[in-house]
């Protein structure tokens, strides 16, 4: 081998410390890259896919009950492939001998054999459930924690409790694709129906259209006609969703979130650039003589320069070859998890070319952009500054005298009122200024570390704290409905004497559409009528006022009206299509809400039952309770249903507090797993730079070290001092990423919460991740300076004066 | 082989004046000197510290500029003017025509011996695998170390340090050696160990330039100068 190339091979091999920083800090953003990159792509294809494959329906009727008649009608509608009806029922099942309920939504099939739309993959045992049994979806089964063979218990509507087989689990990507905050799903044979206490009719349509699945203008087209004739039938339409084929509702969602992560690699990538330039450049002082000694005997520019450039080279490729394996499997497996918890498959485990070559073009680039300027200013050096070691290219000036000065001043003060400041720690102090360039750099990349660590944290007090807030849309503590109305004085008067009610109201509630001036439809809304000064709404108005006792025909609407009327504003009117009425409303205000479900609105419950000629009658109450914990709440709820059927109500269902806001923070908490998995990494990153720069620091003060032993410096004061300097530079950082967090929790929470909820939130801050980064970087300060503090007090004085 | 017709000079410095700028003031260090080597000699250059040897030595292997004046250098491309060179230009010109022996070996760490000697011919000469490995070989024959070749240089002495850069100044077979006192960090025995090596290649016809401050060595010189202050004078001060 020339002995140029050695020389290059020995550089990697001789500080083995030094080459395993850099080939870290490179393998680290491209293993980040590759693995968001990656799993982009599969997520990408294979979300769709999955979903088309199981012949998603492109549009969805949630109806009044109908009987095959309709259903045959439908399907010789003309543009119509296929149409399939099931009826969905919510039931609460908990595992035989648990006392938990869980809410699932039953989906009662008419012939599981015969099933085309909407298709089930069998997961594990049976996939065709007899009377008497049921199928779960691989969410329900992870909720209940049951496998096939096991019995569930199915709280019936008038309070029945009936067993059921699990004959076997299924995947359902497409029935609830579009909203991960659904209840978990359960299927069961439509001839059950009777024993689940149920008419054996459908309440659900699933159309598949023959032409155009994937046009947008089209299916909107077809849901128009489709839904109209129906209704011309005589039925009356609650709610339609519609769907391309071959796009996942989610998909945007997704890619917005891979999105997020995939700024934070970059992010990874541009901090380790960082942490390698700085790396480089002590490289390259270290190397001054060598670089002299070569241009010395008839080295050129160019040739010096093509050794480091090589150098560099060689740092990338060890890099790959530990990142870019790790890369394809954690790509899929990232995959994999979101497949999981969406609930669509993948088509297998692949190699992305799109993130190899993204990986291999980041980990060659990388060290040269970030060396290039480190090196072209080492090489160029001449070789009379290299054999005399000409100090002024490097490091020192005026302002270091100035800390020096400003250091002695404080410690002057400090002396004069008695606070001694040890020697060890001035020296550590002043250590930290001396080459301020990689100060900056290392302050640089752990701060980035820091703030985006404190940031996930406040993002995610934010996030939780929305949902506690959309919670405040739901504030009861149990709801009861009735299969009839009956007066609000009466129910009250009974609800009121079960122990432990505090306060209950009567709701009723409509839904409508909303329509386009051209009569199409707009969006479907929900629209809630609680007495107008509820105590159970405590609303995040955006723009107008809360409902008013004497409103007519006046709503309040959720922010996603914005979707279809932009620049909707209070004081506009709306046409809305209310229980086969068209009617013009005003919006007197628009309130903040999570919803992928459409739009909600509130209606004071004074006008609507009036409008539904049930005036002081209700089918639904609300009721609070003196506690407002999990387990007092289904304990009031037993209580309020077996009175209430004990007095001899219809009851159709109570429930507890609401489950849902559980499933929303469990989707967020997956959410923020990655964001703190990324938030670990820039840290990682940002304490390989500290250690980096403490071994650098170390290294070049050898000779010094050596005097300071000389002159009875003990191990641990040596130790001391360079441990001190890791902490010092470690606090500033701290101070400075508590100052960036603010920033970037706001831009952070802002681009997470659009991507999820469609809205930005309100951001809060927790003290939680500020505490968590000071503990962290204290430990991983103290840790990246332990090494080379060690190092140095090993030192020998005879090591120190060979030293060059 | 160097010219031994004696009658032209190899190097010819024309009123050499260097001048160092510093934040403490300038500071002439070498006064308008001129000199001039010829081929097959052996010119020792004496003096006393800060007397301005080594920038002298610096001037005539182009490692640093000279302020006024000339060096003239007469190679196998002809009379050159190291002034009118770039910096590559001037390392592969001293690559090929001058090797260089400082008091402090500057020898790299990393590589053993034999790479060491092998890097003048890597960077600027005619490298071949096998006959640049034979060349290094034969060369740290000659200064008695082939059987430490493989060694790395922390693990030798320094007089056998010195005598490997010797080794590596003669890798590319230049005509011409400057040494800036390659004796001066070792013990005598060495020392004179390291002199004779340098009397043999003049025996051998290399032209040499060496700067000392030990006046024992002056009649050993074919011929020697003496330097104060930046100037010639005819006798050590
Ligand atoms: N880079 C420089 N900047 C300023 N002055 C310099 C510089 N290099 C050398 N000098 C000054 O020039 C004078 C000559 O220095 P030089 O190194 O040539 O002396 P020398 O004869 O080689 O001495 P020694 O025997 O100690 O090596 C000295 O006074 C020195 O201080
Ligand atoms: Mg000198």
């Amino acid at each position: 081998m020339r002995p140029r190339w050695k020389k290059v091979l020995t550089d990697l091999w001789d500080n083995k410390a030094r080459t395993l920083l850099v080939v870290l800090s490179i393998a680290i953003g491209v293993l980040a890259i590759g693995v968001i990159a990656g799993a982009y792509v599969i997520i990408d294809a294979d979300m769709s896919v999955s979903y088309a494959a199981h012949n998603p329906a492109n549009l969805e009727l949630r109806m009044q009950d109908f009987d095959t008649d309709l259903l045959d009608a439908v399907r010789h509608y003309h543009g119509i492939a296929d149409a399939e009806a099931r009826r969905a029922i919510s039931l609460s099942v908990r595992p035989q001998g648990s006392e938990v309920w869980t809410k699932l939504d039953f989906i009662a099939v008419q012939d599981f054999k015969e099933n085309r739309i909407n298709l089930l993959t069998p997961v594990e045992g049976a996939d065709q459930p007899h009377n008497g049994e049921i199928l779960l979806e691989e969410d329900a089964r992870d909720k209940l924690g049951v496998a096939p063979g096991d019995v569930v218990e199915v709280r019936l509507r008038d309070g029945t409790i009936k067993p059921l087989r699990v004959a076997g689990i299924v995947q359902d990507p497409t029935t609830s694709a579009a909203d991960f905050l659904a209840a978990p799903l359960a299927y069961v044979p439509d001839d059950s129906l009777p024993d689940l206490h149920q008419p054996q009719t459908f309440n659900r349509l699933y159309i598949t259209l023959d032409s155009g699945q994937d046009d947008e203008d089209h299916i909107r087209e077809m849901l128009f006609t489709v839904k109209d004739k129906i209704e011309k039938s005589g039925y009356y339409v609650g709610f339609t969703r519609r769907s391309k084929t071959h796009q996942h509702p989610l998909a945007s969602t997704v890619n917005a979130v891979l999105g997020i992560l995939m700024a934070l690699g970059v992010l990874i990538v541009f901090l380790s650039s960082s942490l390698i330039a700085n790396t480089l450049s002590a490289l390259l002082q270290q190397h001054m003589r060598h670089i002299g000694v070569m241009k010395l005997v008839g080295g050129r520019n160019y040739q010096v320069l093509g050794m480091y450039l090589v150098l560099m080279l060689a740092f990338g490729l060890l890099a790959l070859l530990i990142a870019v394996p790790l890369g394809g499997q954690g790509a899929y497996g990232l995959a994999l998890f979101i497949a999981n918890s969406i609930g669509f498959a993948l088509q297998g485990y692949r190699i992305v070319p799109l993130a190899f070559v993204a990986q291999i073009a980041v980990g060659l680039l990388v060290p040269l952009v970030a060396g290039l300027a480190p090196v072209l200013s080492g090489t160029r050096i001449t070789v009379l500054q290299a054999i005399s070691g000409d100090p002024a290219r490097f490091g020192g000036g005026v302002s270091e005298s100035l800390i020096d000065r400003t250091l002695l001043r404080l410690t002057q003060a400090l002396a004069r009122r008695g606070i001694h400041t040890p020697r060890p720690v001035l020296i550590s102090i002043r250590n930290t200024f001396r080459n301020k360039r990689r100060l900056a750099l290392t302050l640089f990349t752990l701060t980035m570390g820091g703030a985006i660590f404190i940031s996930v944290f406040n993002v995610r007090t934010s996030l939780y704290r929305f949902v506690q807030q959309v919670g405040n849309y739901f504030l009861a503590d149990v709801s009861v409905d009735f299969s009839k109305s009956y007066r609000i004085h009466k129910v009250e008067s009974y609800i009121k004497q079960v122990p432990g009610v505090v306060a209950v109201e009567g709701w009723t509630y409509a839904t409508a559409e909303i329509l386009y001036p051209d009569g199409s439809l707009a969006d479907n809304i929900n629209i809630l009528a609680p007495p107008a000064n509820t105590s159970l709404v405590s609303p995040l108005m955006v723009a107008g006022r809360w409902m008013r006792p004497d409103d007519v025909r006046k709503l309040v609407i959720s922010e996603s009206i914005l979707d279809a009327y932009p620049d909707l504003q209070p004081g506009d009117t709306l046409r809305l299509k209310i229980e086969g009425k068209e009617e013009t409303w005003e919006v007197v205000g628009i309130f903040k809400f999570v919803g992928l479900e459409g739009t909600l609105g509130y209606a004071p419950y004074e006008y609507l039952s009036r409008a539904q000629n049930r005036a002081n009658r209700a089918f639904s109450y609300r009721v609070i309770t003196e506690e407002h914990d999990r387990a007092y709440q289904n304990l009031m709820r037993q209580r309020l249903d077996a009175s209430l059927r004990a007095h001899g109500f219809q009851v159709e269902d109570t429930t507890a507090g609401l489950a849902s806001l559980d499933d929303a923070s469990e989707s967020l908490d997956i959410l923020i797993t990655f964001l703190l998995i990324m938030a670990l990494l820039t840290a990682t990153v940002g304490s390989m730079g500290l250690a980096g720069t403490m071994g650098m620091n170390v290294l070049e003060r050898t000779r010094e070290i050596g005097i300071m032993r000389a002159i009875g410096g003990t191990d641990t004061r040596i130790m001391g001092i360079v441990i001190t300097e890791g902490l010092f530079i470690g606090l500033i950082s701290w101070v400075l990423a508590d100052i960036l967090s603010v920033p970037f929790s706001y831009f952070l929470s802002g681009i997470v919460s659009r991507a999820i909820f469609n809205t930005p939130i309100q951001v809060v801050f927790t003290p939680t991740g500020f505490g968590l980064w000071l503990g962290l970087v204290i430990i991983l300060s103290s840790l990246a300076s332990v090494l080379p503090a060690y190092n140095a007090a090993r030192l020998t004085i005879r090591e120190v004066l060979a030293y060059e | 082989m160097p010219d031994t017709s004696a009658s032209e000079p190899i190097i010819q410095l024309r009123e050499v004046v260097k001048t160092y700028h510093s934040e403490a003031g300038d500071y002439t260090a070498l006064k308008g000197l001129n000199l001039e080597v010829y081929p097959g000699e052996f010119l020792g250059i004496l003096g006393k510290s800060g007397a301005g040897k080594s920038t002298l030595l610096n001037m005539l292997s182009g490692v640093d500029q000279v302020t006024s004046g000339e060096v003239l250098v007469r190679s196998a491309e002809g009379v050159i003017a190291l002034h009118t060179l770039d910096e590559n230009a001037l390392a592969l010109w001293r690559g090929r025509n001058m090797g260089i022996v400082y008091q402090s070996f500057q020898l790299l760490p990393t590589l053993s011996l034999m790479e060491n000697v092998m890097l003048p011919i890597d960077l600027c000469g005619n490298y071949h695998p096998r006959r640049s490995r034979e060349r290094a070989m034969e060369l740290l024959r000659m200064v008695e170390l082939e059987e430490h070749a493989r060694k790395i240089p922390a693990f030798i002495s320094g007089g056998q340090k010195q005598r490997v850069a010797i080794a590596r100044a003669l890798a590319n077979d230049p005509p011409i050696i400057v040494a800036d006192e390659p004796t001066g960090s070792l013990d005598s025995v060495t020392a004179e160990h390291i002199f004779e090596l340098f009397e043999k290649l003049v025996a051998a016809g290399k032209t040499i330039v060496m700067v000392t401050h030990d006046q024992g060595l002056m009649p050993r010189f074919t011929r020697y100068k003496i330097l104060a202050d930046g100037a010639w004078v005819e006798e050590m001060p």
